[in-house]
């Protein structure tokens, strides 16, 4: 391990499907960001917006008619140069993962505890019967008494399921962790405890979460920093405490807009329109059809990212000076 | 417990099914038009002797008791005698099941393996050339009628790797000296070979279709994505989650086909002039010996319920899911 540096690196990940008629599908459009250890990061935005693509990306879990550039680096390692043969060993070890809809991530004809132990050995973390006291360790730390490791998972609830999938992505001490919608099914109470829980891993076992999410209020919850995703771009990210009092970038502001209160104070603003098609290029700032204060040159000009603060960067125009003053 | 409820909910369901298999087939030879004894074409046979006939068959009594008569006679293992040879109709099937079962179970695996290597293979690479060479092959001999591809096999095959084209032993054997063991199996085996290929190649198709259409959908589910993300290899990743959830739907085919095989192998049997049970049945329909065709009747029928009950009590060890519904 090198002490120094992100574990962590994206640079530039672009994901492209093919479509049926030689068509592309460019879904995640060069994508940046660095994640330290223990950093906890949110990625925000809408349904098709590129998020879980660019998370399937990292994994390297694309799906044969999907097509991948750039380059991420796990401590230094870029792990498409690597080689899948290179990279195997470090899956779940370093790298884990709990999947959007986690309640399918078992299979069904196998006992939990087997699937929780299937990657310790496979990696040599731990072999038998200290492997089944761990999977079981694992599931009291999420909540799911040891006694029911033996279960089949159509067994269990389904908010059960999404914590056993969790206390199964921890198998093997991974490093960085990967939650796609890890809370979406879950009711409210589950949700907040399984929250709770994602952040006192990360305090404890100095594990870096990368947290993809819709839900607003569980970033500010959660995340020390974010990043907002539109059109396969990520358009604003920060702290979180900057990203939510001044937001520099429209759609990060109306997205706010979008999200109910809970106290039901404010007005609760649905944001006009529908993302861009991502099989055509767009011309200029994909968010200028919706945007409210859009001007000049965002239908033409694809606007560059600008920092606007230290640590928060925001990819709009009206942070140009230059192009304000020139319309 | 719950395990041992679905298995005996499964055992009385096959033999309610046994008992309705039973009825039906008893109805069946007295729905069609006339019987037994009204076939019978002969000199002698003239209208004393056919009532004596009937009655000596029971025929003349209502078909209730009839019915009983011949539920007791199932029950103790009576199935009547051949009208052609006057025989106990069970002794007279013994030595054609006898041959049919090792070719078609030789048929069978031969099959299922194929089957199931071309389907995975399929699937797992799906949309290339393999795929597709796979997917074709599997539907052609699909496709083909077994006795056509069984021609096939007599005019091309049979003479290019000098193997017999008919019959189950080679006449000579045996005649001018003492034929070891061995020398027999092998005569043997080499007879049943051609009709085994036949039977297992008209029925891979359907077996590698079925299991490349499992293996997509469970390769396609989150879990062989976990699998992948955990650092599986491919190997254990296409048999260990993958193939191991397709297994349901490929042992319901199986146990489907294995029923129906016995009644499948008339056309290879016919073609190979195979003595087994296809070949009886065709003698028995030319005879009109209608207690030889109802016994392989029951059997057919029966089969086809022991292999369902046999797949539906596999279920219990394969998918934990299926007792508790």
């Amino acid at each position: 391990m090198n002490g120094s540096g992100p574990l962590l690196e994206v640079q530039g990940l672009h994901v492209w499907f093919d479509l049926a008629g030689g068509r592309e599908l460019h879904a995640v459009q060069g994508i940046d960001f660095d994640l330290g250890p223990g950093e906890r990061m949110g990625l925000v935005g809408e349904s098709g917006c590129g998020k879980t693509t660019a998370i399937l990306a990292i994994m390297g879990l694309l799906p044969p008619s999907a097509s991948a550039a750039g380059h991420v680096l796990l401590n230094g390692m870029d792990m498409y140069e690597a080689g899948e043969d290179s990279v195997r060993p470090h899956r779940w070890r370093d790298i884990a993962m709990v999947f959007q809809g986690a309640m399918n991530a078992f299979n069904p004809v196998r006992r939990i505890v087997d699937q929780i132990v299937e990657p310790m050995e496979l990696h040599e973390i731990a072999e038998g019967r200290a492997a089944r006291v761990r999977a079981g360790d694992l599931l009291e730390l999420v909540g799911i008494s040891a006694r029911q490791a033996s279960r089949y998972p159509h067994e269990f609830s389904g908010g059960m399921r999404q914590r056993a999938a969790i206390a199964m992505a921890l198998a093997c001490g991974p490093k960085v962790l990967l939650a796609d919608e890890p809370t979406t099914a879950l009711d409210v109470m589950i949700q907040a405890q399984v929250l709770e829980l994602l952040t006192g891993l990360t305090r404890e076992l100095g594990l870096s979460l990368i947290l993809v999410t819709h839900d607003l209020p569980i970033v500010a919850q959660t995340c020390d920093r974010a990043a907002v995703m539109y059109a396969g771009k990520i358009v604003e990210s920060g702290p979180t405490e900057d990203l939510f009092h001044t937001p520099r970038h429209p759609y990060t502001r109306l997205l706010f807009s979008a999200t109910p209160d809970l106290y039901g104070r404010g007005e609760v603003i649905s944001i006009p329109g529908t993302p861009p098609r991502l099989d055509r290029e767009v011309l200029g700032c994909a968010f200028a059809p919706r945007c409210d204060m859009a001007f000049e040159p965002c239908p033409s000009v694809v606007p560059r990212t600008l920092p606007v603060a230290p640590g928060h960067g925001a990819r709009c125009h009206l942070n140009d000076p230059a192009m304000r003053s020139a319309s | 417990m719950r395990s041992a409820d679905y298995v005996i909910k499964r055992v009385l369901f096959a033999v309610v099914t046994v008992f309705v298999a039973v009825t039906l087939n008893f109805v069946l030879f007295r729905a069609v038009p006339g019987d037994a004894v009204s076939a019978l074409r002969c000199r002698a046979c003239t209208q004393q002797f056919k009532e004596a006939e009937r009655r000596e068959l029971g025929l003349d009594k209502p078909l209730v008791a009839q019915y009983w008569l011949y539920v007791e006679g199932l029950l103790h293992g009576n199935m009547g005698s051949s009208l052609r040879t006057e025989q106990p109709v069970l002794g007279e099937l013994w030595v054609p099941i006898a041959n049919t079962m090792p070719m078609v179970i030789l048929g069978t695996l031969f099959s299922i393996v194929i089957g199931i290597l071309v389907g995975v293979t399929s699937a797992w690479r799906r949309d290339t050339l393999l795929d597709k060479t796979g997917l074709y092959t599997a539907l052609g001999f699909y496709s083909m009628p077994t006795q056509w591809l069984g021609l096939l096999m007599v005019f091309f095959v049979a003479g290019a790797i000098h193997l017999p084209t008919s019959g189950i032993r080679d006449p000579t054997l045996g005649l001018l000296t003492h034929a070891s063991t061995w020398a027999v199996i092998v005569d043997r085996l080499r007879h049943m070979a051609l009709p085994s290929i036949t039977l297992g190649l008209s029925l891979y198709g359907e077996y590698a279709l079925i299991t490349r259409s499992a293996m997509l959908e469970t390769l396609g589910e989150d879990y062989v994505l976990t699998a992948r993300a955990k650092g599986l290899r491919n190997l254990p990743i296409v048999w260990a989650h993958g193939f191991r959830n397709a297994l349901l739907p490929i042992i319901t085919l199986v146990a489907l086909s294995l029923g129906t095989i016995i009644a499948g192998a008339i056309t290879v049997e016919y073609v190979f002039s195979y003595p087994g049970i296809g070949l009886a049945t065709v003698e028995a329909i030319d005879q009109r010996d209608w207690p030889v065709l109802q016994a392989i009747f029951l059997l057919l029928t029966l089969s086809v319920i022991v292999f369902n009950l046999v797949a539906d009590l596999l279920y219990v060890k394969l998918d934990p899911r299926v007792v508790d519904q």
